[in-house]
């Protein structure tokens, strides 16, 4: 039985006046995995803010894990969220090992100091899963953009969330460890059944590992499932004409190059 | 045979303790003030405590407490404030500094002489401590370092990444508020020993001299105190030994701690360790 994890229903949003997303409907069920594309200010990291809660003030239906969002329940829901927002919006000045960042992650940390925190294993484990476990004591400052990012994301996994939203985790990542991220966020959603929502402007790069695609600029201009191909208008509605179309396996949902 | 005669000294004995809580709750605020880059809005809360202090004896209330509440209350109104638009919070504190500073000066200036030590307020004075003002400092201690205990992960957490610590649950403005708050009375715990003007270097010096060489949240709190503690005694010692004013020569003790803690970085990156670089 698939039970649905996001259940958006024509979510608006303004922001400084302007309008930044426009009737999105959107359906995920346990263990999908989403892929976002869309040009610049389309509205991507925007939605990820609604479903974290940093944007409370949205018109529309919300509902996740079958329940109604408020704001009474809004911290218990986020409780089962895993976040990973893009790099260059924080670089951290703070002395601190791997680790100690890794378990920022459980929710122990939030304790008082007089709590012991516990689950030394899920750290290791989330320290194992993004390839880091040798770094576990090293200061995270001197880490490179790509090992930070993985050290994030570690930190993101550590609480074992139920839905994981990612906005372009990959952009500081080499390509060996792009691959490695998808392949492992493919396999939980396969193994645990946890949800993935990830923003990323690499289609291409994507296509062989998520469920669907969603094409987002203000408004979904099209829910594209696996092996299922993207109209050339629908590019050409994103993006404008400044682009090709490049032609792809029948694997892929659809790739594209903005000129 | 200094030293003996310091501590046998009646004044030295009744600052002791006040002077030691004070570096113990400052040395450990100091970590999260780096960490949150608030060294300005101590700046401000010190400078703009002068109108609590104003207010206070104009209306013969009780001093401390008097200006605690206000710098709590102008504290809270900074964390407020950002959230107002075309506001940002540096802006808002040199506002703040300014005005309240200003009011302070005015309210101070219709008293006499007897009515107040200005030097006392600007440079602090803990060897003339009263034993009301004592139980004060232990309640604002036994507040701030309880806040500590419930908050400083929570602290950290938004320290590190504000964005991830408000989408995993955390009340990330009423937290920031509770952090001002604590900051606004540490402040004032602050100008009793060193003063308003010099209130900020007890609040940066020890956990910037720490940064070099911490690691982790905890070890940067011990190593802070670790330099706090010996830097406030040895202050006191060195204004009771040379007849130097208490809080000015407490902070130059720091500075030259901070220093030290410098230098031996600097020694330590030449012989091929990364150094840890201060907020």
């Amino acid at each position: 039985m698939t039970t649905t994890v996001i259940e958006a229903h024509q979510l608006s949003l303004q922001l400084a006046g302007k309008c930044v997303l426009d009737g999105v409907s959107l359906h995920i069920g346990r263990g999908h995995f989403l892929g976002i594309v869309g040009p610049n200010g389309a509205g991507k990291s925007s939605l990820i803010g609604i479903l974290t809660g940093r944007h409370p003030h949205y018109q529309g239906l919300l509902r996740l894990f079958g329940m109604d969002v408020s704001s009474r329940n809004r911290r218990r829901l986020l409780s089962r969220i895993g976040y990973l927002h893009q790099m260059h919006s924080s670089q951290s000045h703070l002395p601190m090992r791997v680790a100690d960042v890794v378990a920022m992650g459980l929710a122990s940390w939030n304790r008082p100091l007089w709590h012991r925190l516990d689950r030394q294993s899920s750290i290791e484990k989330a320290l194992q899963q993004v390839d880091m476990e040798d770094f576990r004591d090293a200061d995270f400052r001197y880490l490179s953009g790509g090992q930070m990012q993985r050290v994030r994301l570690a930190r993101a996994l550590v609480r074992t969330p139920e839905l994981l939203l990612l906005d372009e985790p990959a952009a500081a990542m080499d390509n060996k460890h792009q691959q490695q991220l998808y392949r492992l966020l493919r396999r939980l959603c396969d193994e645990t059944g946890m949800s993935v929502v990830m923003v990323e402007h690499d289609i291409a790069a994507i296509t062989g590992y998520v469920d669907s695609v969603a094409c987002l600029n203000q408004r979904i201009h099209y829910h594209a499932m696996k092996g299922e191909q993207i109209p050339e208008d629908i590019w050409h509605q994103m993006y404008g004409s400044h682009m090709h179309v490049i032609a792809h396996d029948s694997g892929c949902i659809g790739c594209c190059e903005v000129t | 045979m200094q030293w003996m005669a310091f501590f046998h000294s009646p004044v030295i004995q009744q600052a002791l303790l006040p002077a030691g809580l004070i570096a113990l709750v400052t040395a450990s605020m100091s970590v999260m003030i780096l960490a949150h880059r608030l060294s300005f809005l101590t700046v401000g809360v010190s400078h703009a405590s002068l109108a609590g202090l104003g207010i206070a004896a104009t209306l013969a209330l009780p001093v401390l407490p008097t200006a605690t509440l206000i710098a709590i209350l102008l504290a809270v109104l900074l964390a407020w404030m950002p959230a107002a638009e075309g506001i940002s919070e540096d802006t808002g504190t040199g506002l703040l500094f300014a005005g309240s500073m200003a009011l302070g000066i005015v309210l101070l200036s219709r008293l006499s002489a007897s009515d107040i030590n200005l030097f006392s307020l600007l440079f602090g004075d803990v060897l003339t401590i009263s034993h009301s003002e004592k139980l004060w400092l232990a309640l604002v201690a036994v507040i701030i370092l309880g806040l500590l205990l419930i908050f400083a992960r929570r602290w950290w957490a938004i320290a590190f990444d504000p964005v991830t610590a408000e989408a995993s649950g955390l009340p990330v403005q009423t937290l920031r508020v509770l952090l001002y708050a604590a900051v606004g009375m540490t402040v004032m715990m602050c100008v009793k020993l060193v003063g308003v003007v010099l209130t900020t270097g007890m609040l940066v010096l020890p956990a910037a001299a720490a940064w070099f060489w911490g690691r982790s949240p905890g070890g940067l709190w011990l190593i802070s105190v670790a330099l706090a503690m010996p830097g406030t005694y040895g202050g006191l010692y060195l204004s009771y030994v040379e007849d130097w004013p208490s809080g000015a020569t407490v902070v130059l003790v720091l500075c030259l701690i901070f220093l030290c803690s410098w230098g031996l970085a600097w020694l330590r990156q030449q012989h091929g360790k990364k150094p840890d670089t201060p907020a």
